[in-house]
């Protein structure tokens, strides 16, 4: 058992090791780039990241009012705000829609070719379209983002009801179960892990989305701010900690996930317990 | 016939006959305007089918063109991503040790937007080519390329690693050399896993081909022409290049379908 | 055996079952008669392909047979299944993964809408019975196999069914843990004084339990033979070495037809 607990810490550490390998050849490029001869504005193409982490932490307003890190974090709240509340509108569609088409066949019948088009359709090319209709860019930050939180959510919750074993259909009708004991009692709570595969890919997809329909207007958000920062309105170095910034938020986005379907599923946690 | 086989055969038709009524009926209000009514739109935004189809029409030539160029990126970045990927997790599963933590580091990358790559690939090209044409093309495949990695790798390892039960062990007992366990078992074994990948990445690939075009220097591709008319107010032209990019998107997924059965076809798979 | 009850609890006749119909249908049960005492333990044994789990799940009201009759007590199988006479015990265990041991078996008694102060009580009864006391806070991922199986039974026996329906239960089992099971079960059985069918294709199981050995056989799948088992009772692992066991073995075996 403390082996186990020792391979868990080892693998750990392993994809520590990783992480900071990728930064010592992040490093390693950056110091080619600034050496040639060719490149006269290494900022843009590849900084060190500690100059990027120094900007972020410098004193200095680059606006007057704010330093860097006050403003990409001011842009960077307005952002997840808005993807957030697309990816609670898009989770919580999914998760109807997934029960919907489990009770009927006829409404999963009419959406199952739908959804797997919306799949295909690159919903991100019709941000200006939606921003078209809406005429309102912050309501279609939302909507773009409800939309691509919707598809995984509801295919993989769908697919977790449907894997429930014939058997435990079988023993909620042994006993009688009418219709919402046996979603309430069974389909639900299967479907959680697969829910939380559909939240864990669309996190990160619906601050995709709100940055990129961030780019098609100003305003305020980090994908306008992006934008100005790439006309040079500002240090090259901003950019930089936007895209560092950006990265990390996907990347927290979906490991929140994980904790959440941890904190809710006791089970998990038991075994774990168990096994160590 | 009987009660029975009626049954099966109507569950098999319901299954096109109810999602085409109801495509029909969407499409019948679009052209009748019902839907602009609904919308709350004018025919501007959201012209009818039959004045997008004749723009379609009038601008076969140019559309061809900006559709190559998306295709060209989408496809050669998803090629060359799935290839980095699949090798990727070859090394990976054969240094396993190592391996899965690099593989968790590759999945991080899944969650990174894509528009934060877009500009960054587009320094970065400035100095390799003084062709705008070129630079822009590989700028743009380079962030296709990134997206796809990321999934072909985790999920080829998956296939690499996850073997029934003492298929190895056979393989030691019949002392195959590494290339020969790779050749016979590694390789169909990841197959399945990698057509999971591809169902991923494809429409990945196309939506990364139409972003990475907003910000590209050149301005070609159906990404770039949607924005660009957006921008100037043509809808109806606007509307043009997102049918095709949503018909570039089925074609695509219904071809790698057809791959895919052609190739699993002796396997079942739940 | 003079004191056993006569009381018929399930009463088939003429059960017939077909699946699909046309060209591609399969004839899973031929005219199967049979009668179940009220208190007896009784297995249907057979080959795969024989319809012994076809019929088991006819009772259970799982199925409907396509001829024939069939009644509990008098009434049809869907009553007794709306009064909740059946305890269904499958060959996996079934359970929740995300509900603990007492909440997996208080699961029935939740949807009978029994108050929770009861349902508890009676989970941990019952959690005592099957000797798994201590580990109602466990998770189901906790437990081995047999543990496992346990529990299902204790889920099964849990709503005071009259009728325990048990599909391979212990097949998955190693034989160490299914022998133990094999006691236990008989001694849950004479406390509770439930009628048990029990399907299995394990032959010596079904003699160490069984007072009646209902031998169906494949090809279409009927009813060929009905073996009494008559040793005494508690049984204890000991028969099993002796010379009328194995002759009562012999004779099941020598029952089936076509195989």
């Amino acid at each position: 058992m403390a082996q186990i607990k020792k391979k868990k810490n080892s693998s750990t550490m392993v994809t520590l090791l990783w992480t900071l390998a990728f930064f010592l050849i992040w490093e390693l490029i950056a110091f080619w780039v600034e050496s040639s001869a060719s490149i006269r504005s290494p900022e843009k193409v590849l900084p060190h990241f500690w100059k990027i982490v120094a900007v972020a932490f410098d004193g200095k307003t680059i606006n007057g009012t704010d330093t860097a890190i006050q403003l990409v974090w001011l842009n960077a709240k307005v952002t997840l705000i808005r993807s957030a509340q697309g990816f609670v509108i898009g989770a919580s569609i999914g998760f109807l829609l997934a029960i919907l088409m489990s009770l009927s066949q006829i409404i999963k019948k009419i959406a199952f070719p739908y959804l797997m088009i919306i799949q295909m359709i690159p919903i991100l090319g019709m941000a200006p379209i939606l921003l078209s209709f809406t005429g309102d860019i912050d309501s279609s930050r939302i909507i773009i983002a409800a939309i691509l939180t919707f598809y995984p959510v509801a295919t993989n919750t769908l697919a977790g009801m449907e894997a429930v074993e014939k058997e435990k259909h079988e023993l909620m009708y042994s006993y009688a179960a009418n219709k919402w004991q046996l979603y309430t009692k069974t389909l639900i709570p299967a479907s959680i892990p697969y829910f939380f595969t559909g939240l864990k890919v669309s996190a990160p997809l619906a601050i995709t989305a709100s940055i990129l329909v961030d780019t098609l207007q100003g305003g305020i958000g980090l994908g306008c701010l992006l934008s100005q920062s790439l006309k040079g309105a500002m240090t090259r170095y901003v950019f930089w900690l936007i895209v560092v910034i950006s990265a990390a938020i996907g990347i927290l986005s979906y490991l929140l996930m994980g904790l959440l379907e941890d904190a809710i599923s006791s089970h998990k946690k038991a075994e774990r317990a168990c096994k160590r | 016939m009987n009660k029975k086989q009626k049954n099966m055969s109507w569950q098999s038709l319901s299954s096109i006959i109810y999602p085409a009524i109801f495509g029909i009926v969407v499409f019948v209000m679009w052209q009748g305007g019902l839907l602009n009514i609904l919308l709350h739109t004018d025919t501007n935004t959201l012209p009818s089918p039959s004045r997008i189809n004749s723009i379609i029409m009038d601008n076969q030539a140019k559309i061809f063109l900006n559709l190559k160029a998306t295709v060209i990126v989408a496809l050669v970045g998803l090629l060359f991503g799935s290839l980095i990927g699949y090798g990727i997790a070859i090394v990976a599963a054969q240094y396993r040790k190592w391996g899965a933590g690099g593989i968790t580091l590759a999945s991080a990358f899944n969650a990174v937007p894509i528009v934060a790559l877009a500009p960054v690939m587009n320094n970065l090209t400035k100095h390799i080519s003084s062709s705008v044409d070129f630079r822009s093309m590989l700028a743009k495949t380079l962030v296709v390329m990134i997206v796809c990695i990321a999934g072909m790798s985790v999920n080829a390892y998956r296939g690499l690693t996850e073997l029934k039960p003492f298929s190895e062990d056979l393989m030691k007992t019949y002392a195959a050399g590494n290339f020969t366990v790779f050749k016979k078992l590694l390789l169909p074994n990841s197959i399945p896993y990698v057509f999971t990948a591809l169902r991923i990445s494809l429409p990945g690939s196309i939506i990364s081909a139409l972003v990475t075009e907003y910000f590209s220097e050149k301005v070609i591709g159906i990404g770039r022409q949607i924005r660009e008319n957006i921008v100037t107010a043509q809808f109806a032209t606007a509307w043009a290049y997102i049918i095709i990019s949503c018909l570039l998107g089925i074609v695509l997924y219904v071809l790698l379908l057809l791959v895919e059965s052609v190739v699993m076809k002796n396997r079942n798979r739940k | 055996m003079d004191t056993a009850n006569t009381e018929t609890e399930i009463l088939m006749s003429d059960i017939g079952m077909k699946f699909n119909s046309g060209p591609d249908e399969v004839t899973a049960l031929t005219s199967v008669s049979l009668d179940i005492k009220k208190g007896e333990f009784v297995s249907l044994v057979g080959p795969s392909g024989c319809g012994k789990t076809t019929l088991l799940r006819i009772i259970a009201d799982l199925l409907n047979p396509t001829s024939g009759t069939i009644n509990i007590g008098g009434e049809s199988t869907k009553q007794a299944r709306l009064d909740g006479k059946y305890g269904m015990v499958f060959q996996s265990p079934v359970l929740y993964e995300w509900r603990n041991v007492v909440k997996n078996i208080e699961l029935p008694l939740e949807i009978m809408g029994v108050p929770k102060n009861e349902r508890l009580e009676r989970a941990e009864e019952m959690l005592e019975m099957v000797g798994l006391k201590d580990f109602g806070n466990s998770y189901p991922g906790q437990l081995s196999g047999g543990m496992q199986q346990r529990v299902g039974i204790a889920r099964a026996l849990v709503i005071q069914p009259e009728i325990l329906l048990m599909d391979e239960p212990f097949s998955a089992l190693d034989e160490f843990t299914r022998e133990r099971l094999h006691e236990d079960l008989l001694n849950i059985w004479r406390r509770t004084n439930k009628t048990i069918v029990f399907v299995t294709h394990n032959i010596s199981e079904s003699v160490f339990l069984s007072d009646k050995i209902c031998v169906l056989s494949p090809h279409p799948g009927r009813l060929s033979a009905v073996v009494d088992v008559d040793f005494e009772r508690p049984r204890l692992m000991d028969i099993k070495s002796t010379p009328e066991y194995t002759s009562k073995v012999f004779e099941v075996r020598s029952s089936f037809e076509g195989v």
